[in-house]
């Protein structure tokens, strides 16, 4: 998967909005969105890659306040497939206006819950029919997880003192994972050694990634030498 | 049958959830003597405020019969918090794709012996299939669970043994506990399925899902994003001199070099995130 790295590039509307066109290419989808809040500095967060005429139409109407899409799932933890809102009378005079943009009511949106009470809404969606969609989101719900998170770690960590206070802690084991890995080490190598599953392996090199804010495992290597956390071999 | 509670649905189940909070009372307040706060007859605690989704085990009758409940790992969750001494002081996984499970319990008083539908080992094994689908559907692929080891056996008796432990296990009121690893693959469900004799869809269609929801419907309000969320501007109008002297405070009333050093710390954070100025880290510090 190409991935634009956003923690390498300067806090900037213009490279999220990349970010945003990235996903959208890698997985077939029309547009996406992100709306965050960060309750630490007190902000609000949102930008989308939408065509320029209907980001107008959805602000000056106040939209973004009460999308339904939005507000549920801000108190969801599974992401939301808006078929589940089709029979909301705010939904569809949402997507009754959207529609003359060109953009669809298929959709889903992920909510991302950070360690500050933190939330970040992230959505996707594509003009199809629900049959095509339904095989679509199966084949890259787990990515846009991944994305997902991701996106809002970055917006979450363009805060000053949240940055500060966001230091990654690593456990004993995913630090020796990690250590094993520089030493040019498989998975199924560093399970042996260590005499666990090679799932337990993957499932703290996930952990890893996600704390250093790193999309590759060689990324995630990298960050970790250069914060002292393992040795360069 | 199984059916999903979460923030977004929540209101129209307050009975549903009334009963979940019963039984956890009984099985965690009770059989298992945990630490646990009961009101009412009811278990509750502050993970419960956070919106969690609730996958919960009904029977024929409408009653609960089982119940777990799921957290993302990314944000506030009961491993990051509260069973740090499970994971012996060892920072908790955090993953987009890993969720934590807890608070899994059957109520071993309404369900039987052997593997009928009324059992307990078929309604373990519903709420398991229920929890692994719903949370593979969500593109979730692994989940950390915290159980006891009676749960633990039952896993390994019906085919769905966990493929790793996290921690250690430690004392919990009258037994143990342990944070285990599943991974919410095909293979797992195909098999939890096979040994309980589960077919077709474990999920509730909707029109069970309105027999089960509340008589009365709660009032619903119109909502805004991030309501009640997002602090106002005015409250958190915390000025560079509050926060200066907010950490000279700290340096007083600090009585040992543990509160010295995490006062010292706090400081260095502020000035490197350039809130405090560094003339006044002298004359604080100094």
């Amino acid at each position: 998967m190409s991935v634009v790295d956003l923690s390498k590039l300067p806090f900037q509307g213009n490279n999220l909005r990349s970010f945003l066109d990235e996903v959208c290419e890698t997985h077939e989808l029309d547009y996406a969105a992100y709306a965050g809040m960060n309750p630490i500095a007190g902000s609000v967060h949102g930008f989308v890659n939408y065509p320029d005429e209907w980001q107008k139409v959805y602000v000056d109407e106040g939209f973004q306040n009460r999308d339904p899409a939005l507000i549920a799932a801000s108190k969801s933890i599974a992401p939301v497939d808006w078929q589940r809102l089709r029979g909301e009378d705010t939904f569809q005079t949402i997507f009754r206006a959207a529609h003359d943009f060109g953009i669809a009511d298929q959709g889903l949106t992920i909510p991302v819950r950070g360690p500050f009470g933190d939330v970040g809404l992230f959505s996707v969606t594509r003009k199809c029919s629900d049959a095509e969609w339904a095989l679509l989101k199966k084949q890259i719900i787990g990515d846009l997880q991944n994305a997902a998170v991701h996106l809002h770690d970055t917006v979450v960590k363009s805060h000053a003192l949240t940055q500060k206070l966001t230091h990654p802690a690593l456990s004993e084991r995913e630090v020796e994972i990690l250590q094993w890995t520089a030493a040019g080490k498989t998975q199924q190598d560093v399970a042996d050694i260590l005499s666990i599953s090679s799932r337990t392996v993957e499932v703290h090199l996930r952990s890893s990634r996600s704390k250093l804010g790193a999309l590759t495992t060689s990324q995630a290597v990298g960050r970790a030498i250069g914060l002292g956390l393992i040795y360069p071999l | 049958m199984i059916i999903v509670v979460d923030g977004m649905n929540r209101d129209r189940y307050r009975g549903l959830l009334d009963q979940m909070f019963e039984l956890r009372a009984r099985v965690f307040g009770g059989r298992l003597g945990w630490e646990v706060e009961v009101v009412d007859g009811k278990e509750v605690d502050q993970f419960d405020a956070l919106n969690p989704a609730y996958v919960i085990g009904v029977n024929e009758e409408g009653r609960v019969v089982s119940c777990v409940r799921a957290l993302q790992t990314t944000g506030p969750h009961m491993l990051s918090d509260v069973f740090s001494s499970i994971l012996d002081g060892q920072p908790p996984l955090r993953s987009p794709t890993i969720w934590e499970s807890t608070r899994f319990c059957v109520d071993t008083e309404l369900l039987g012996r052997g593997k009928c539908r009324n059992s307990v080992s078929y309604a373990t094994c519903e709420l398991m299939a229920g929890s692994l689908e719903y949370a593979q559907n969500s593109g979730i692929s692994d989940i950390v669970t915290v159980i006891d080891p009676v749960m633990n056996r039952v896993l390994k008796r019906s085919d769905c043994a966990p493929y790793d432990y996290l921690g250690k296990t430690v004392p919990m009121g009258k037994v143990p506990a342990m944070a285990a690893l599943l991974d919410c693959s095909d293979e797992r469900i195909e098999k939890i399925r096979a040994f309980a004799g589960i077919e077709g869809d474990v999920f509730v269609d909707e029109e069970t899902a309105d027999s089960l929801a509340d008589k009365v419907p709660a009032p619903k309000a119109p909502e805004t994003l991030f309501e009640g969320m997002v602090p106002a501007a005015s409250e958190i109008r915390v000025t560079q001199s509050m926060l200066e002297e907010y950490c000279l405070d700290q340096f007083h009333a600090a009585s040992d070099m543990g509160e010295l050093e995490a006062a010292k710390k706090l400081t260095g954070i502020l000035r490197k995130a350039g809130m405090i100025r560094d003339s006044e880290v002298d004359l604080i510090a100094g």
